[in-house]
């Protein structure tokens, strides 16, 4: 048990690394933009009619805190994050990120997640049956959908079904509560509306991510489908589903639980462009808005953080599951018990 | 009897090819035995052929200066060998006529003349507009770096048209041929993702051959640095760094910009890979024997370790290839990558994004397929590839 709870630490520990190393990469890309806040707050000003000197940007830099060293600054933005869950002000829209924010990062996390779960509830039965089938044509077609997965990435296909749904349901399908909930107070009904509509964003996030994962699932269950072990399985008498859930579906259940920081990853990567045309209102729209039309880097930073943090977590929550479930792994963390 | 022997010796010829070919023979040989593979990579061929073709194929400038000032929004036009007038063995158009007055509300509006004397023949190797070979003319940031080559300028081109425009896959709102735009479009995103797949080769080749030949806590701390940027969501991060370009800057800039930022972040990958082979190979005797003989590491990581899986290291390349082409597309398509006048597949996607273009203009989605058959055919030939790297493995069934 204490190997366990050292094995947790450990793991927690190079987590917390990580996303410092990330936060760091992060604050860095904000900083190198040209012009710092100062700068901004005042330009605003100069448009007003003021006249401003350099005098006036370095004070208004001394209280911004602006003149203190980067790592003075980074480590006041992380502490501030970690402690206070405060991202600090987007110097653009000059309001504080988190009242930007409010419940979209949630929102946005849990359409992904969705389509996370959608994703594998569809890819390891069918990834199975490609693995397992007898018709090569069966495997053939599901290999080409798969690939088609990759093919049309995900904002090519939102785009059709958007042009389709236009032309003949004359609903744009668009935007994740219709306009009479947008702006109302979380509730049941508000939370059905919300369902009605994040069934298109979560198919569409989820098809890729479905696309990957049926490859990985088909390949790991092929793989062991023709180990020496499941052969002996087989002489032995063993057959169908009971030997499938005896041997190869346990078997790669530890590499498919490895995968699913990456595959959370890649919808992630996919969020900001689709949101972006579904008129999504979360935060994959708002870092597209604040990249592409703003050039708010506050904003954008603060939210890459928090996806990239979500993937870090999930990575370490799937590193201590598998070493509960995994023997070889147990055994390895535990020391032999 | 006789048939006897000859099947012998025939054995022995298909053993002695086996082991005296060389290993990409053999690899060719695996591969051709996959047909999708092959199929797949014989699109990517035509891809390629029309993408480096571009200035010769195409009938116009794919830029505003190409354009059809009478054909806006202009519908393909397919030529035909034959119709109710006869037969023709040169294909032909329809002359197109168009008119506007008070009866039409001052629009314009087009109609087929189909008569036989009014037909357009197209003409092969014409003279039409004039496009450079081998000329460079690059216009970085700093004057230092602009250079200038002149090259060949070249004006035949494959087919045209006696008189009017011929636009095989109709126009757009400006009048641009979209023929032309989309062959420009498949080179400008071959050009991105090869300048890409280059940088992020070089930077895994340096960052996963330290990595992966020192190992220890060397390869803990670069292993540490490659999980980092790993786990950060690419496309987020191009968008970081594509949002630093400034809107001032020339087309060309742009262009080499987008491609080092693809290049800087898709090595973690690559490198992940190259760490791995290497890691398994340097325990080989070889390696030792090298080392035994005083070869300096640099020696041999390029001379021995590299050439022991170049096959793998292509296969990895062709494989990450259509994930350049697709973060180009999602990049100039959210309007962060390249811009017009500079055609991309992205660029062209974007124009597709109105919902008037489903119900008017469908023929704006013909760089749709193009886009899709590119990266499903490097997806196939990727796979095809992976499955004959080694040709030594047993292949199952």
């Amino acid at each position: 048990m204490i190997n366990f709870i050292q094995f947790i630490i450990t793991r927690a520990f190079l987590a917390i690394i990580t996303l410092l190393a990330v936060s760091f990469i992060v604050f860095a890309l904000m900083e190198l933009v040209p012009a710092n806040c100062a700068e901004r707050y005042l330009a605003f000003k100069n448009t007003q009619g003021s006249n401003i000197t350099i005098e006036d940007i370095e004070a208004e830099e001394r209280r911004l805190g602006l003149d203190r060293p980067f790592l003075v600054r980074w480590s006041t933005w992380v502490s501030n994050i970690v402690i206070k869950g405060d991202f600090g002000d987007s110097c653009i829209l000059r309001v504080r990120i988190n009242d930007l924010m409010k419940d979209k990062f949630f929102l946005s996390l849990g359409i992904c997640l969705t389509a996370l779960l959608l994703a594998y509830l569809i890819a390891v039965p069918v990834g199975i049956i490609s693995a397992t089938t007898k018709f090569r044509s069966l495997d053939n077609a599901l290999k080409f959908i798969s690939y088609l997965g990759l093919a049309i990435p995900n904002f090519l296909l939102a785009l059709i079904i958007i042009l389709f749904s236009v032309v003949f349901f004359g609903d744009t399908m668009t935007g994740l509560f219709t306009p009479e909930y947008v702006n109302a107070p979380w509730s049941y009904d508000k939370f059905k509306n919300f369902l009605s509509r994040a069934w298109l964003p979560i198919f569409i996030l989820g098809w890729s991510a479905t696309a990957f994962a049926l490859q990985t699932v088909r390949a790991l269950i092929s793989d062991e489908y023709e180990k020496l072990y499941v052969v002996a399985a087989k002489a032995r008498g063993i057959s169908g589903m009971t030997l499938l859930w005896k041997y190869p579906a346990k078997h790669s259940l530890g590499p498919i639980i490895n995968s699913l920081g990456f595959d959370l990853n890649r919808i992630f990567n996919e969020l900001p462009i689709v949101a972006l045309i579904l008129m999504l209102t979360e935060s994959g729209a708002l870092l597209v808005e604040s990249l592409a039309r703003t050039n708010d880097q506050q904003l954008a930073g603060a939210i890459i953080i928090l996806l990239t943090g979500t993937i870090i977590m999930l990575n370490f929550l799937t590193d201590v599951l598998l070493a509960v479930i995994d023997p070889r792994i147990r055994k390895g963390v535990m020391g032999g018990s | 009897m006789e048939a006897k022997i000859q099947n012998i010796h025939k054995e022995i010829k298909a053993k002695e090819a086996y082991f005296s070919a060389t290993q990409f023979q053999l690899i060719y040989a695996r591969f051709r035995s996959n047909r999708s593979a092959m199929i797949a990579g014989l699109f990517l061929l035509i891809m390629i052929l029309l993408g480096v073709f571009a200035d010769f194929i195409s009938p116009y400038d794919p830029t505003i200066a190409g354009r059809d000032k009478d054909y806006e929004h202009g519908a393909p036009q397919i030529p035909l060998f034959w119709d109710d007038n006869g037969f023709s063995l040169r294909p032909f158009l329809y002359t197109l006529e168009r008119y506007r007055g008070k009866d039409t509300n001052f629009r314009w509006v087009y109609t087929l003349n189909k008569e036989k004397e009014k037909r357009r023949y197209v003409s092969f190797f014409p003279k039409g507009w004039k496009h450079k070979a081998l000329a460079f003319n690059v216009n970085l940031p700093g004057k230092k770096f602009d250079f200038k080559i002149p090259g060949f300028t070249f004006e035949r081109h494959l087919f045209g048209i006696d008189s009017g425009g011929i636009h095989l896959f109709g126009t757009d709102k400006a009048g641009k041929d979209i023929f032309s735009r989309t062959l420009h479009a498949i080179y400008i995103s071959l050009a991105v993702g090869t300048i890409g797949v280059f940088i992020a080769f070089v930077l895994a080749l340096i960052i996963g051959g330290i990595s992966g030949y020192f190992g220890g806590w060397i390869d803990g701390v670069m292993q540490m640095i490659t999980d980092t940027v790993r786990v950060i969501p690419p496309i987020p991060l191009f968008m970081v760094l594509a949002s630093f370009a400034p809107p001032e800057w020339s087309s060309e800039t742009r262009f080499f910009f987008i491609a080092c930022i693809l290049g800087l972040i898709g090595w973690p990958t690559l490198a992940r890979r190259v760490r791995t082979h290497l890691l398994s190979e340097r325990s080989q005797e070889y390696v030792l024997a090298a080392k035994l003989c005083g070869a300096s590491p640099s020696h041999i990581i390029s001379r021995h370790l590299l050439p022991s899986f170049t096959s793998y290291i292509i296969v990895d390349l062709v494989i990450s290839f259509p994930y350049m082409v697709l973060s180009e597309t999602a990049l100039s398509f959210i309007g962060l990558g390249l811009r017009e006048p500079v055609n991309s597949l992205g660029v062209l996607l974007q124009n597709a994004t109105r919902a008037d273009v489903l119900l008017n203009y469908q023929w704006y989605f013909i760089p749709v397929i193009f886009f899709i058959v590119l990266v499903l055919s490097f997806v196939f030939v990727g796979d095809g590839l992976r499955d004959s790297a080694d040709p030594y493995k047993v292949l199952k069934k």
